[in-house]
């Protein structure tokens, strides 16, 4: 489920944030579950423990996920909003690139309508 | 916490490290990286207490590690030279080192012997050089010490030791806080198992950083604009490199991706294409912003 690309140019903590916003988006995380501990996302990725740490940091902070010493990081009730928001910014600003790249208004709808499409594919075979 | 302070160490008259300033805090997994010859093992040997440095400081919490018997039994240093041990087998070598080390654990030796299965009463020059290699290993985890030092760290470990010896990483740095100095001239490697590395060229430092801030610091830009534009026309961003193709210009240009895109936004292009450099590319682009032949690090 938490997979990373160790050749990606996109930093290793980046990615597992992504990750979990991700896995929240799809539902696959919902509010009140936990998450592996540091130690065991570290070593099944093979990855630096203290890299998985900042990740979660950034997630805390972002109030992604919460933390109950002693007893692991759970994910927040709030955040499906705040991802969403954060997601439709991305588009906006996505969006904006592309116009101003020259593509077409038309062109980015047909675009969308063939990317929903995957992505609904995507998590029918998930 | 590791101290090198203006740190010299010549060999007759050779300069293996030339003015070397470092500190790596408690917890960190460092990596150092450089080609051969510019002076990872010199700083793993002052570390150890190996070496005597000639001029300035080696630390190691603010104690000096030569000649300290103290300090030197917080370092194990893995390293890539075991003929020293040729005439011991395992047995001996848990009951030399366990005389050493005070942490000495007996419980994560045969834990991982346990996994590996090493015959413990064979001689160590009957070993395989893999089996040498995983013996030091295995030893030097079980030593417990506060730091530990591994020299081309993984060279000669199979993929299924080197799994084994990252989650002792894992499990050591997380319940006592160790330090890791890897030096490896293998980027892929740092980049998994480091979050700070350091790179070395002919006994200097070049530079040394976070591994997450290195990635994505610096942009590979493709670019065409209404008018023709020249290398001076982006004289205030910090170029690296500059080329131009007919109407298109490819640009290395250090700095944040918005920062530039902001700027660049400013002489409007046709065309407008970023990505950040991978990890290696960008210590390649470093290197060869300080006047250094790269060929060496890849």
């Amino acid at each position: 489920m938490y997979t990373i690309d160790l050749q990606s140019r996109t930093p290793i903590y980046e990615q597992l944030y992504k990750k979990v916003v991700e896995l929240i988006l799809k539902d696959e995380l919902k509010a009140g579950d936990k998450l592996p501990s540091v130690r065991e996302l570290a070593k099944s990725l093979g990855v630096n423990p203290n890299t998985v740490s900042k990740a979660f940091q950034l997630l805390e902070r972002d109030k992604v996920i919460y933390s109950l010493a002693g007893r692991g990081s759970f994910v927040s009730e709030i955040n499906a909003d705040s991802v969403k928001e954060k997601a439709l910014a991305d588009f906006d600003n996505a969006a904006a690139e592309a116009l101003k790249a020259g593509l077409t208004r038309r062109e980015l709808i047909e675009r969308l309508d063939g990317g929903v499409k995957a992505g609904e594919n995507h998590e029918q075979t998930s | 916490m590791i101290e090198l302070k203006n740190v010299r160490m010549c060999f007759d008259d050779f300069n293996a490290l030339d003015g070397v300033d470092l500190t790596i805090p408690e917890g960190t997994a460092f990596g150092l990286l450089g080609s051969n010859g510019a002076g990872k093992s010199t700083i793993l040997r002052l570390l150890s207490g190996v070496y005597k440095q000639t001029e300035g400081e080696v630390l190691i919490d603010g104690k000096p590690v030569y000649d300290n018997v103290e300090e030197k039994s917080r370092v194990f240093f893995i390293n890539d030279e075991t003929v020293q041990f040729g005439n011991m087998t395992l047995t001996d070598m848990r009951k030399y080192y366990r005389g050493f080390y005070p942490k000495f654990s007996d419980e994560t030796f045969d834990k991982l012997n346990g996994v590996i299965k090493l015959p413990e009463n064979k001689r160590l020059d009957k070993f395989s050089k893999g089996m040498k290699r995983q013996a030091i290993v295995i030893t030097g985890l079980a030593c417990c010490t506060d730091y530990l030092l591994l020299d081309e760290a993984f060279d000669g470990l199979d993929p299924t030791m080197r799994i084994i010896v990252k989650r002792m990483l894992v499990d050591a740095m997380l319940d006592r806080k160790l330090t890791t100095i890897i030096s490896s001239h293998n980027l892929k490697e740092i980049n998994e198992v480091c979050d700070t590395a350091a790179l070395l060229h002919q006994g200097k430092l070049l530079f040394n950083r976070d591994l997450d801030s290195v990635k994505g610091s610096i942009q590979k830009v493709q670019a065409a604009f209404e008018e023709e534009v020249t290398e001076k026309d982006f004289e205030g961003l910090n170029v690296l490199h500059f080329e131009r193709n007919q109407s298109i210009v490819y640009i290395i240009i250090k700095g944040e991706e918005s920062e530039i895109r902001a700027e660049l936004e400013k002489k409007k292009p046709k065309v407008l294409d970023m990505i950040p450099l991978t990890l290696e590319e960008v210590f390649i682009y470093e290197m060869e912003g300080m006047g250094y032949d790269y060929n060496g690090i890849r």
